[in-house]
């Protein structure tokens, strides 16, 4: 499938600020099953200093600088990917999860050791007994590591109630635990705290998701939004994602945007200014199709 | 101490000062080799200082006590001065190490900091030793402290490891071993200096007999070799210390190496990133910063890229690091020496890098990240002694817990024999005794290598805990003297002391500095400004008069909503009952989380106030903290209340204002008084104008009563309140400290003196406006200023202040953007207003 993804950020502060300093992880990942035909941010006011580098994880980093005195900042990413169907194993050929575990402990592949850093407890996830004990349901000796994995996103689907003003980004994967309620990074963050409890490896995935309006109404500009998911490492197979906010296998709708060990990793805009006295930010995210033939050449 | 565990008596000998040092079933001991027989490299020491005796020594140590207290060593002059804190307090006695012993530790000292920054340029640059499974994953992988966002950066020179310490004890057959590691922030430095600079002065005869190896070379070639990494000159070199501030426990020797290395001080609000460079922020301007000699841990020195919530960094130090446009020492990540566990794999790691033998050893211990360690480990739990193995500031489990705490994330810990270290003889009040001791010692770069400080801290405590404890005020330490057999060349301590260190008060001051200033000016005069109308209302309150019966109280309650809107609930149409006012009121005297409340402003005064403390007089400051106490007992009479806030306040700007000289400093604060009581003037003249006209004209009175000019008006024209001459003496007159026009032409004034690019005058944005407001003022004609019709002369008053409001706010917008820091950041998050799972 072909999108054109338009992400755009507006800050307005009540007052001057006078500096400020930003991360943006928009730009979208090459994957073997996403291609990335063009991409671009633009910035106002115009950064007097930017500059692009790689992370640890491999995600494309654009940073830059406003150094005089402003009330708005605009940041809007445009970019055209081509996404394909991920092939998922069937579920139950998987090998058991606790050969995964053991063999991420051994780490005898080099594939094996790239997996292992998403395998510890990181700023935002979290082990716990109750951590632990949630995922163990999920998780009974011998059972095939990805038909677990799909277990734990279901139940997480149908026990916990997606509610935007329940959590905030400090918001502790214990808590939500508790209170069984919250939007997709928490569900991301939960399932990945409950396989790292197991010793399996999970990152964090940021991106978006095409939203299909409903039946005979039209599709609303902008009406898209971030979204955030999880991939679990399977040895000999690679990675395989899962969205506990949607209960599926991300496909051709989940656009890939950048992975970590947790939302704090790739914060998809990330700042500090001085001044601006209070600001208020506003997202607009539209996820279009676009047909083959409507390329123009050269794009 | 116990006497059992002193006592060490010799019938045989006479009585000698160090008979009690040490004891035999206990370490190493570093005077004696058995109870009669001192150490050689002691033993003109020991003669010397018995020769001394007891008294003579006493008096010594008072001298010590004395010259690091006025050195600013024993407390931190930012605590309570009652209560003497003192970080690592100096022993007299000092640790002799032979030629020989020193050369064991030097050259194994140098061999470990080659060996780690090998490690450290691997981790942060290709991880061969992690993909060949030589350092094991979890050391990269689940370590905080390897920082993720410095992997690929090049430091200056290419030097992962500027400056090192490391603790080391001797175990009990006199062989030294390694305790610890540090790289993130290596602290000690500044406290041996000091040591050296008080001991050699308290024994200066037995210093210049002894051969004792001098510490200033070390100092030398730090910088030295900073310059020269950088390819710096020695003239302005733009190298800054950078410190977490007064708060810090280790202050004093960030001061101190301030002083002695020529490095101004800095803490994290001084500088800012602009380009991918970092810059110094003085009023005057920017000035580039080359070098950054670094008293902040790494993991706390980038609140953007590294950490959320930090006040002691600089955001955007790690893009700064990034470009490669600062010399970071040590540079960012380089706390990955720090983790405890590293250690045990420098055995293996020092074979296949260096391909030789690692010479400083370390007791046997073992890291439950493997089968075998943690079976160990659990099998011999009360015999070990279980460590954090990769955060050492990470939470330790309860006791109770330890196991499963182990057993759940084995590759977080790790256990060891417990260490005995050696004893050395410790002076306290007249009696000597033994204490378990280690000793710190410090390395830095050099061209083409490192060099190791001849010299050193040494620690010591009673027991062991607090010896390898994290807390430094529990702790004495000692000067080290590194016996040579060779003459010592003089180099003299003192030549290498910088004058000029400190910013150059009386042309120059740190924008933080004078940022709190201003904000201190405002605080104190907006504090003054509303308690001034509250007590107005009060007053009125307190009489007799049914509140239907006192004109002016709707006028003095408009005003109020409008200086103080978070209390604007008061309804100034038809007054509220009597009940009803009363808590109103209440809520804009007491309500701390009202924030223009008196009290919140008032925590308002005494944080600013604190922020610069050390330009406070003691008096000033304890009449700060006397606003406290008034405020404490809300139950007491609101208007005795404010009386006895008010004089605390005229106390301390009386005092403030006395004992300052009238510098920059003294300039920020009254132009931060000038332009509050400006906005406070317009803000009421404004909001009451309409209302002064009424019959009784007790409002104006009241206007007069709460811009504190009743009795200047009353001395002058002695006749009934009449609109034009209140409102001439409250805005042009100039020559009543509370008018208008005063004020604009203070602050024409300050604005005029402020450091400045360019000479010509009203060349600045801010001088303009400061004349625009002063000249408006002053072309002000009110001489048609009546009650009763509504003239153009109102509507010019009107315009004249609704525009004085907009220049005054533009003016405060200008002085901050053009000199000052202290503006707040806010992080910026993009949070996910996700699609629904429905």
């Amino acid at each position: 499938m072909k999108y054109r993804v338009t992400h755009t950020t507006t800050y307005s502060y009540s007052e001057p600020a006078s500096l400020s300093q930003n991360e943006l992880y928009l730009l979208p990942k090459e994957t073997p099953w996403q291609k990335v035909s063009d991409s671009a941010v633009t910035v106002t006011p115009e950064p007097a200093y930017h500059n692009f580098y790689n992370d640890y994880f491999g995600n494309c980093v654009r940073a830059f600088m406003i150094q005089h005195p402003h009330s708005h900042l605009v940041v809007t990413a445009v970019s055209t990917v081509l996404t394909m169907p991920p092939q998922a194993p069937p579920s139950e050929t998987t090998p058991p999860w606790e050969t995964v575990a053991r063999q991420l402990f051994d780490h005898h592949t080099p594939a094996d050791l790239e997996a292992c850093q998403f395998r510890f407890v990181s700023p935002l996830t979290m082990i716990t007994p109750a951590v632990e004990g949630y995922a163990r349901i999920s998780f009974p000796s011998g059972r095939p590591i990805l038909a677990g994995a799909i277990d734990l996103m279901q139940r997480i689907f149908t026990e916990f109630t997606y509610d935007k003003d329940a959590t905030t980004i400090d918001t502790s994967v214990d808590q939500v635990l508790v209170d069984r309620k919250g939007v997709c990074q928490d569900f991301a963050h939960l399932a990945i705290s409950c396989l790292r409890s197991l010793g399996l490896a999970a990152r964090y995935v940021s991106g978006y998701l095409e939203t299909l309006p409903p039946p005979g109404k039209q599709k609303l500009a902008g009406a898209d939004a971030s979204h955030a998911w999880l991939s679990i490492y399977i040895p000999n197979i690679g990675w395989v994602d899962l969205d506990p906010t949607n209960n599926i296998i991300p496909g051709e709708q989940h656009i890939t945007l950048a992975w970590g060990r947790d939302y704090g990793d790739v914060t998809p805009v990330k700042g500090v200014v001085m001044g601006g006295g209070v600001h208020s930010m506003s997202v607009m995210v539209d996820v279009s199709r676009i047909e083959e033939d409507t390329i123009s050449p050269g794009k | 101490m116990t006497d059992a565990k002193l006592i060490h008596s010799i019938s045989t000998r006479p009585q000698s000062l160090f008979d009690r040092v040490c004891n035999p079933t206990a370490g190493y001991c570093e005077t004696f080799t058995s109870p009669a027989s001192p150490r050689k490299h002691w033993q003109s020491i020991m003669q010397a200082l018995e020769a001394m005796g007891p008294d003579y020594l006493k008096e010594q140590q008072l001298r010590a006590m004395r010259r690091r207290h006025e050195d600013g060593a024993t407390f931190n002059p930012f605590e309570d001065p009652s209560e003497k804190t003192s970080t690592w307090a100096l022993d007299l006695f000092p640790l002799p190490l032979t030629s020989e012993e020193w050369h064991t530790i030097e050259s194994g000292i140098l061999q470990r900091v080659n060996l780690l920054e090998k490690i450290l340029a691997d981790v942060y640059g290709p991880q061969e030793l992690l993909k060949n499974g030589q350092i094991p994953a979890e050391l990269i992988f689940a370590n905080p402290n390897f920082l993720r966002p410095c992997h690929g950066i090049t430091p200056a020179g290419n030097r992962f490891l500027s400056f090192y310490a490391a603790d080391l004890y001797r175990d009990t057959n006199g062989e030294f071993k390694v305790y610890r590691d540090y790289g993130s922030q290596p602290a000690g430095l500044g406290y041996a200096l000091e040591n050296r600079i008080v001991i050699s002065r308290i024994f200066s005869d037995l210093y210049h007999t002894t051969q004792i190896r001098r510490l200033a070379p070390f100092f030398h070639t730090l910088h030295t070799s900073i310059l020269e990494r950088n390819g710096l000159t020695d003239k302005d070199p733009g190298i800054v210390l950078l410190s977490p501030g007064p708060e810090s426990r280790t202050y004093f020797e960030h001061a101190l190496l301030s002083r002695y290395l020529g490095y101004p001080l800095v803490e994290g609000q001084d500088l800012t990133v602009r380009n991918g460079r970092v810059f110094l922020k003085k009023l005057a301007g920017l000035e580039p910063v080359e070098a950054l000699f670094r008293q902040v841990a790494d993991n706390v020195s980038d609140p953007f890229a590294l950490r959320r919530q930090t006040a002691d960094g600089v955001a955007g130090l790690v893009q700064a690091a990034r470009e490669g446009s600062i010399d970071i020492i040590n540079p960012l990540g380089s706390g990955f020496i720090d983790t405890p566990v590293l250690s045990t794999f420098l055995p293996s790691l020092c074979q296949l890098l260096r391909g030789e033998e690692l010479l400083l050893k370390e007791d046997p211990s073992w890291w439950c990240g493997t089968a075998d360690g943690r079976n160990h480990v659990l099998a011999n739990m009360t015999a070990l002694l279980v460590e954090q193995a990769l955060d050492r500031s990470a939470k330790y489990p309860d006791i109770h817990d330890l196991q499963a705490a182990i057993t759940s994330a084995p590759h977080c810990f790790m256990a060891r024999q417990p260490i005995i270290p050696s004893n050395s003889p410790v002076w306290n009040d007249g009696v000597i005794s033994g204490q378990s001791t280690l000793l710190r010692v410090f390395v830095c770069a050099t061209a083409d290598g490192f060099t190791v400080m001849p010299g050193g801290l040494a620690i010591t405590a009673d027991d062991i805990n607090t010896l390898v404890g994290d807390s430094p005020e529990r702790q004495q330490s000692k000067d080290v003297w590194i016996l040579s057999d060779l003459p010592v060349e003089p180099f003299s301590m003192l030549a290498g002391l910088k004058t000029a260190a400190e910013f150059n008060r009386s042309s120059d001051l740190p924008s933080r500095v004078a940022d709190n200033m201003l904000w201190l000016g405002r605080y104190l005069e907006r504090a003054e400004g509303q308690i001034r109308l509250l007590r107005s209302i009060f007053k009125r309150l307190s009489g007799e008069a049914r509140l239907q019966d006192i004109p002016e109280l709707k006028f003095l309650l408009r005003l109020l909503n409008a200086i103080s809107p978070a209390s604007g609930e008061i309804d100034d149409e038809t007054i509220p009952p009597y009940k009803e006012l009363m808590s109103s009121l209440h809520n804009a005297l007491y309500t701390r989380e009202n924030p223009a409340s008196v009290v919140a402003i008032l925590w308002k005064v005494q944080e600013a106030a604190r922020n610069v403390r050390d330009r406070l007089s003691l008096d000033c400051w304890r009449v700060v903290n006397h606003l406290e106490y008034s405020l404490a007992s809300p139950t007491a009479d609101p208007l005795e209340l404010l009386e006895d806030t008010l004089y605390n306040l005229s106390a301390f700007s009386g005092l403030a204002m006395e004992s300052m000289t009238r510098g920059l400093g003294w300039r920020f604060m009254d132009m931060g008084r000038r332009l509050e009581r400006a906005m406070f003037h317009t803000s009421i003249l404004n909001v009451g104008l309409p209302m002064v006209c009424d019959e009784s004209r007790s409002a104006l009175e009241a206007l007069l009563e709460v811009s504190d000019s009743i009795m200047t008006y009353r001395a002058r024209y002695r006749t009934t309140f009449q609109l034009a001459p209140v409102l001439d003496l409250l805005i042009v007159d100039e020559t009543n400290p509370k008018s208008l026009a005063f004020q604009f032409s203070q602050l024409a004034e300050h604005v005029e003196h402020l450091p400045r690019q360019q000479r010509r005058r009203f060349s600045s944005l801010e001088e303009r406006l400061a004349l625009e407001m002063l000249t408006a003022a002053r072309l002000l004609d009110l001489t048609d200023m009546n009650c009763g019709y509504n003239s153009t002369t109102h509507t010019h008053l009107t315009d004249f202040l609704l525009s004085m409001e907009k220049v005054l706010l533009d003016f405060t917008q200008q002085i901050t953007a053009h000199y000052l820091s202290r503006v707040p950041t806010t992080p910026h998050f993009s949070t996910y207003n996700s699609i629904g799972g429905e």
